[in-house]
């Protein structure tokens, strides 16, 4: 009895459901660069694909946050956005799915090589180097030297005009940490964190806070990522970015799909979609100057041109790994926050 | 149309109840009690001798901790509030601030079934008979005193109760509207036919309205009867000092002859029903009302002199020291009246002295 | 006329349907999209997915539904036996007892990979089946079996046999459980599970014995721990918004001020602002570069400093937000203190500041008290203001947010912190109650009260109508900035007068579909706006069922019962949106990305003060007024309905305004519990603040000022007024 009725259902509705169960893919979205961008890109595949897409953006920890919560009932479907290290701490956890995009072969190397760290759990989509920003206005109100390398934030007139993130908090103060001990040895890069310990006004909880409060004239100088700075002096505010003198490092914005996603195949097509030239043209509509890793992707002549400037060779796979990355906040907890400012 | 005569009035029985607060708070305690159906029952007592808690639990209003509560032939010991053929008014009237007078009125008839017409004659029946015609759009903070406790009474009338509560309806009113509303109570009451418990502290009101009257006292019945048994013949000191006042004054009974005893007081004797009493120490109560001074001794009075004189209108109220101690008189002779300190007679009315059986 | 057994057979009929509605013909697992009914013909009633239990079983699947046709057969048999029967009740109590703990150990015992836990596991062997989170078909029975078992008490002669009575206790206690109970206990759960997943006591003191939450390094230059930060702040804002409430109250009470409702409106609005707005208001005025300091720093050629991030800037930020509040409580009890006290006190020959020092004060010690532990709980929790103006200054609440989506995501430490929050502001509630004692401040007798307010001594009204008229140009000037920052161009860079905001948010454009909302903030406008006012009425509802239960009823196990419904007001909303989070995601209640999670937490968070606002009404309601309702023949849920209801339109309004306006303003539980199909405003207005998008933000929360202020008036208009011809008594706390 039962089949017969499942046949005569399907048969009388057959006709009516085929319409709307075409329609009816539609693809959860987890986005966490800015709100704009994350628009543009929901939008984007909406129109190329005919998929629903439903967004969410919160930030980057945020969103590691939630897909933890929700691990055993995933909601999600696709994580785009945010800077690499949660990322690949989902996948490390297990919270991501591996997918081998046919899109690889159009991509930049240190966005496959993030992928291969990660058992091809996520990958980069854009990318952007650290460096840091200042007030023009502020710095020639105050009679302060103009900055041009890390060192130089070190300085006693300096004091009270710096900001950064906390980096228990934020992703790009962690890299900024992981950054200093990397450039300048462990022990010397936290001397290097004492003191400019000493000239922080403040330690904010989101990343781009600092070049954010310093656009507003709230704050003179901040460490943030170099196409966070431009955004904010491409938006009208007296902001100069700086390319640290030393050499810097520089974060890989990634992608990851989420395991036990519900439409795993919109999710695969976003994820390939998101990997093309087209898809990250899109960036220049909303400001965003990271650096595409689609080798074809144009890119805005107002970005930071990561070919000038000095990379080094950044270890994602060991400053990514929760264990070291425990490590170094423990200790920076314990020996730089705790100083008298 | 008017409301009829009561065919639905019931009688009240209480079995062996007990009413027991929190832990041992203990606000009733094992009574038992027969109303008959279609009478006017009175709960007398001070504040706190439970007469409220017992007017409550035969609304529903409070569960019985013990015993047995009976309406009619119907156990509704466990039955709410809402379940029990019973009305109340409150001491308060408890008029719905938001509802007009004919809303109020009509609140109870929407709960029992009455089709909008009839609900309406009968409340217009209702008001008709508190005499409030053409106040029935008006709000109860329109009314006065008075009238608003008419409204409650009609709103519980119109639901020809088996049992018709009133819990001191009067207390809000001044002394003239009192009277007044308390006749119109006793009447309806009469006309219906209805079975009516009525809790009051004044022993008056109570005299004045009841058929029967339940005195109580810390949480127990003292005294059951008509006004009058209650009035001449109170059981104890509390009673007889409670209903109406009366001076208490020791004495010993010499002898018992056929239920008529001979008292002494000091060298004040005096013949009375014995009620049961056996020769030995006694209490006699005399109502002030009963004792009579006059100006010149005569061989039965005794000596007495006057330490107070007032002047109250109707009547002189005065205050006599006797060799037995400190008596409460009161006279109708207004026109010839004692000064303070004169030296008086005085004696005991024929009837009216009443042995105390308990004391 | 009326007979017990007619009364009660239609609650038991209606219930008994309803359970087996639910197990026979409604789908008993969760379905998304239900109401789109595409599962009507997608293999109902077969199809497992959609099967209702009564199809599960019968096709031998999760056959552990099957001890649920006990307990509603059960209920039948009880149906049949009729109420006189002994048997009635005790069926009722047993199949409703039975069903319902069958029905949650079913739910909690297997999940969605079998058995939940490993010593089911063991003691069962492997199960080969799973199961999701319970659907309506489940909903129904669970509740009639809830309402089987509260009949079953009723007839046992519970709180005078009242059905509806023992019902509404058995349901605000059922759904207070779930919602409140549950998701905390799960959320400080896990406060003792290690980073391996074992419990243990030490992981908890470990975290808890933190200096970052205990150091008193502040005293020798360095940082002060988020506890002290968090104590130290709450405190201060209790005592200065209690005082300048009170200096609002007394002016509008105890003066000859003309303009009284412009005061009232005044403040008003900072309960109707989105957070963050007063904040960012702060920053353009009193930041390194804000009007005030470049005004100042240029006037003087003091060099400017960033004083406002920190203790002062959230300390002011929340003296804005929250002394409306104390403003609130405190009017109703300076208006309730009865004149004549007053008027017999000056004629004892008291001068009119010893009449205020010697009797009014005093009486007004419950609002005082009152006043004082809504400004402390509220700054415990406030969530918004320490975000945008703390600086280094940590609090309990922010850092309870960051320790979950921080980089450190330690679900453990925002728990362990969470139980500090509670322990202080359960204290507060404690220490208030200790310090009213037992004494009686009731003034407000049934009798009327024909004196009038004396005038404040001439000491006070000085310096009351100076702070008065500072704390009211202040917030003036607060809110002109906010309306002007919405219009300009680039806040301090470009300002330039625009409706570029607006248009961004708010824009329509008319097309051949008809009128399409192109505005970037109308997805999330339209789904806030919904949400509210979903929430609102069943807020209130729930609250003041629960106030009717408190005030009018006695049963056991009250005071319990009055904590655990106030419980939610103490927990700050960033606990309640991760339990609600961590609780809600699995079976056997799965809400997470859904409308409904939303409207239920808000529900649960705004519902004690639809409570205290009951309260409040109903014990100025004389209890003679139920009773006399009673005996007139109309049973419990009659009287509430036509007496208590219809004369507590005061507290409904209040209720329903506060829940609206709660529930679009809401921000620290709405961050985790938003989902992409259902984005708040407050969300939305995070996204533009993160992204440096001042102008958008503050436009839109103009916008929403804007709407609650129209919603407060039409709620007024639909809740109306009830006539009773008399002033009413002013509600007391």
């Amino acid at each position: 009895m039962k089949n017969t009725f499942t046949v005569v259902s399907a048969g009388l509705f057959a006709a009516l459901m085929a319409a709307p169960a075409m329609a009816a893919d539609k693809l959860t979205y987890y986005c966490s660069a800015q709100e704009d961008w994350c628009q543009l890109m929901a939008n984007g595949f909406q129109d190329a694909t005919g998929i629903k897409v439903n967004m969410t953006r919160k930030s980057s920890g945020e969103t590691f946050a939630q897909i933890k919560a929700e691990a055993s009932n995933p909601k999600g479907d696709i994580w785009w956005g945010g800077t690499g290290d949660p990322h690949l701490q989902a996948a490390e956890e297990g919270l991501t799915e591996a997918y081998v995009s046919p899109m690889r072969k159009e991509l930049q190397d240190w966005s496959i090589s993030q992928a291969s760290s990660a058992g091809d759990k996520t990958i980069g989509i854009y990318s952007g180097a650290l460096g840091y920003g200042y007030n023009e206005d502020l710095l020639t109100k105050n009679n302060l030297p103009v900055p041009a390398c890390w060192k130089d934030l070190l300085k006693a007139e300096y004091k009270g005009h710096v900001q950064m993130a906390n980096p228990n908090s934020s992703g790009t103060a962690y890299t900024t940490l992981a950054t200093i001990v990397q450039l300048f040895g462990e022990e010397e890069g936290f001397e290097f964190m004492k003191g400019l310990h000493k000239n922080i006004n403040q330690y904010t909880k989101s990343g781009s806070a600092p070049i954010k409060a310093a656009a507003r004239g709230e704050n003179t100088i901040g460490i943030v990522f170099m196409h966070d700075a431009v955004k904010q002096a491409a938006a009208g505010f007296p902001i100069k970015v700086v390319a640290p003198c030393e050499g810097t490092g520089y974060e890989i914005g990634s992608m990851s799909i989420v395991k036990g996603s519900r439409n795993l195949e919109s999710a695969k097509k976003f994820y390939d979609w998101a990997l093309s030239k087209e898809a990250q043209a899109l960036a220049l509509e909303v400001n965003a100057f990271q650096v595409p890793s689609n080798t074809m992707a144009p890119t805005s002549e107002k970005a930071p041109d990561l070919a000038s400037i000095k990379l080094i060779d950044y270890d994602f796979s060991k400053y990514g790994s929760s264990d070291e990355r425990k490590r170094l906040l423990k200790k920076w907890d314990d020996e730089v926050s705790t100083l008298p400012q | 149309m008017t409301l009829a005569t009561s065919s639905k009035a019931a009688s009240v029985t209480f079995r062996n109840v007990k009413k027991v607060y929190g832990r041992d708070v203990l606000a009733v305690d094992d009574i038992s009690l027969h109303i008959e159906p279609g009478q006017l029952v009175t709960l007398l007592g001070p504040s706190g001798c439970g007469k409220t808690t017992t007017l409550r639990m035969i609304a529903g209003l409070e569960m019985a901790t013990e015993g047995q509560i009976l309406i009619g032939d119907t156990d509704v010991t466990k039955l709410p509030a809402t379940d029990r053929d019973v009305s109340m008014v409150f001491q308060s009237y408890a008029l719905f601030p938001h509802m007009n007078v004919r809303e109020n009125v009509s609140y109870g008839l929407k709960f029992s079934g009455f089709d909008k017409s009839e609900t309406r004659e009968r409340a217009l029946a209702g008001l008709d008979l508190v005499g409030l015609n053409g106040y029935g759009d008006r709000l109860p903070s329109e009314l006065s005193g008075g009238q608003q406790q008419r409204v409650a009474v009609a709103r519980a009338l119109v639901l020809e109760p088996q049992v018709l509560l009133f819990d001191e309806p009067l207390s809000n009113l001044d002394a003239k509207l009192r009277r007044q509303v308390r006749e119109e109570i006793r009447d309806i009451q009469q006309n219906l036919g209805l079975t009516v418990v009525y809790v009051t502290h004044d022993q008056e009101e109570a005299l004045a309205v009841s058929d029967r009257i339940v005195v109580m006292r810390n949480a127990q019945i003292a005294q059951e009867g008509s006004p009058r048994d209650l009035y001449e013949l109170p059981n104890d000191a509390f009673v007889a000092d409670f209903i109406g006042e009366a001076n208490l004054v020791p004495c010993t009974v010499d002898s018992v002859d056929k239920d008529v005893a001979t008292i002494s007081i000091g060298s004040y004797s005096h013949k009375l029903p014995a009620r049961g009493m056996a020769p030995g120490a006694a209490t006699l109560a005399v109502r002030p009302s009963r004792v009579e001074l006059q100006a010149g001794a005569s061989e039965d009075t005794m000596d007495a002199k006057i330490v107070k004189a007032t002047y109250v209108g109707s009547h002189m109220e005065y205050t006599v020291e006797t060799e037995f101690g400190t008596l409460f008189a009161v006279s109708g002779n207004v026109s010839s009246v004692f000064d303070t300190g004169a030296s008086v007679a005085m004696r005991f009315e024929e009837s009216g002295p009443v042995l105390l059986p308990k004391s | 006329m009326q007979s017990p057994t007619k009364k009660t057979f239609p609650v038991l009929i209606f219930w008994i349907i309803v359970g087996w509605v639910g197990f026979l013909i409604l789908p008993w697992y969760g379905i998304e999209d239900f109401w789109t009914f595409e599962w009507l013909v997608d293999g109902f009633p077969f199809d497992s997915d959609y099967a209702p239990g009564i199809f599960l079983i019968t096709q031998g699947e999760k056959l552990w539904l099957a001890p649920l046709l006990l307990p509603l057969i059960g209920a039948l048999f009880a149906y049949r036996v009729g109420k006189e029967d002994a048997r009635y009740a005790n069926t009722l109590i047993l199949a409703g007892a039975f069903g319902f703990a069958w029905l949650i150990a079913q739910g909690f015992g297997i999940g969605l990979r079998g058995w939940s836990y490993g010593w089911l596991e063991a003691i069962f062997g492997t199960l080969d089946d799973r199961q999701f989170g319970m659907g309506y078909g489940a909903m129904l029975v669970s509740a009639c079996f809830l309402f089987l078992l509260t009949q079953g008490i009723a007839a046992r002669g519970a709180v005078n046999g009242d059905v509806f009575v023992v019902s509404s206790i058995g349901f605000v206690v059922a759904v207070v459980g779930v919602f409140v109970f549950f998701p905390i206990a799960r959320m400080l759960i896990a406060a003792f599970i290690t980073e391996e997943g074992s419990y243990s006591v030490s992981v908890f003191f470990s975290k808890f014995l933190s200096p970052r939450l205990w150091g008193l390094g502040c005293l020798s230059g360095g940082r002060c721990g988020a506890a002290w930060n968090s104590l130290v702040l709450a405190v201060l804002v209790g005592f200065l918004t209690t005082a300048l409430g009170l200096v609002f109250a007394l002016v509008v009470t105890r003066s000859g001020f003309r303009h009284k409702k412009l005061l009232r409106a005044l403040t008003v609005l900072p309960i109707i602002t989105p957070p963050f707005v007063i904040g960012l208001a702060l920053i353009l005025l009193f930041g390194l570069s804000g009007s005030v300091t470049v005004f100042v720093s240029d006037l003087f050629g003091v060099q400017p400093t960033r004083w406002v991030y920190g203790m002062p800037g959230v300390l002011i930020a929340q003296l804005l937000a929250f002394t409306p509040i104390a403003f609130l409580v405190l009017i109703g009890v300076v208006e309730g203190v009865s004149p004549s006290m007053e008027e017999a006190a000056q004629t004892l020959r008291a001068s009119k500041w010893q009449v205020f020092k010697t009797v009014s004060l005093p009486l007004m010690r419950p609002g005082l008290a009152n006043a004082f532990l809504l400004g402390f709980i509220e700054s415990m929790a406030d969530f918004g203001n320490p975000l945008v103006l703390g600086g280094n200054f940590d609090v309990l609440s922010t850092e309870i947010f960051f320790a979950i989506v921080g980089a450190q995501y330690d679900q453990g430490r925002a728990a362990v912190l969470a139980i500090v929050l509670l322990a202080f502001t359960l204290s507060a509630f404690y220490a208030q109650r200790f310090w009213l004692g037992k004494k009686s401040y009731t003034t407000v007798s049934g009798k009327g009260d024909s004196g009038i307010h004396p005038h404040m001594p001439n000491g006070l009204a000085i310096p009351v109508f100076i702070s008065a008229g500072v704390w009211a140009l202040f917030t003036i000037v607060v809110y002109v900035m906010i309306v002007y920052g919405s219009f300009v161009e680039l806040w301090g860079v470009n300002n330039t007068l625009t409706f570029k905001h607006y248009v961004t948010a708010f824009s329509v454009r008319m097309d051949e579909e008809g009128l399409r909302w192109t505005g970037s903030a109308w997805n999330s406008f339209w789904t806030t706006v919904q949400i509210a006012a979903i929430a609102a009425p069943l807020t209130a509802g729930v609250g003041l069922i629960t106030a009717y239960l408190l005030t009018r009823q006695s049963f056991i196990g009250k005071n319990a019962f009055e904590f655990g419904t106030m419980l939610s007001f103490a927990i700050p909303g960033t606990v309640i949106g991760v339990s609600y989070i961590l609780a809600f995601n699995v079976p056997p209640i799965e809400l997470t990305g859904t409308g409904v999670i939303l409207i239920v937490s808000f529900i649960f968070r705004n519902m004690p003060v639809g409570v205290r606002a009951g309260i409040a009404s109903m014990s100025q309601l004389d209890k003679s007024l139920d009773e006399s309702s009673l005996t007139l023949g109309a049973n419990s849920a009659q009287t509430f309905r036509n007496v208590i209801l219809p004369l507590l339109r005061p507290a409904i309004l209040a209720a329903l305004v506060y829940s609206f306006v709660r529930a679009m303003t809401a921000i620290s539980a709405v961050i985790f519990l938003v989902s992409a199909e259902y984005d708040m405003a407050t969300s939305y207005i995070i996204g533009r603040v993160e992204n440096n998008d001042y102008g958008l933000a503050i436009a839109y929360s103009t916008t929403l000022i804007f709407v609650m202020l129209l919603a407060i008036a039409i709620l007024q208009l639909a809740v109306g007024k009830t006539n009773i011809g008399r002033r009413m008594s002013p509600p007391k706390q």
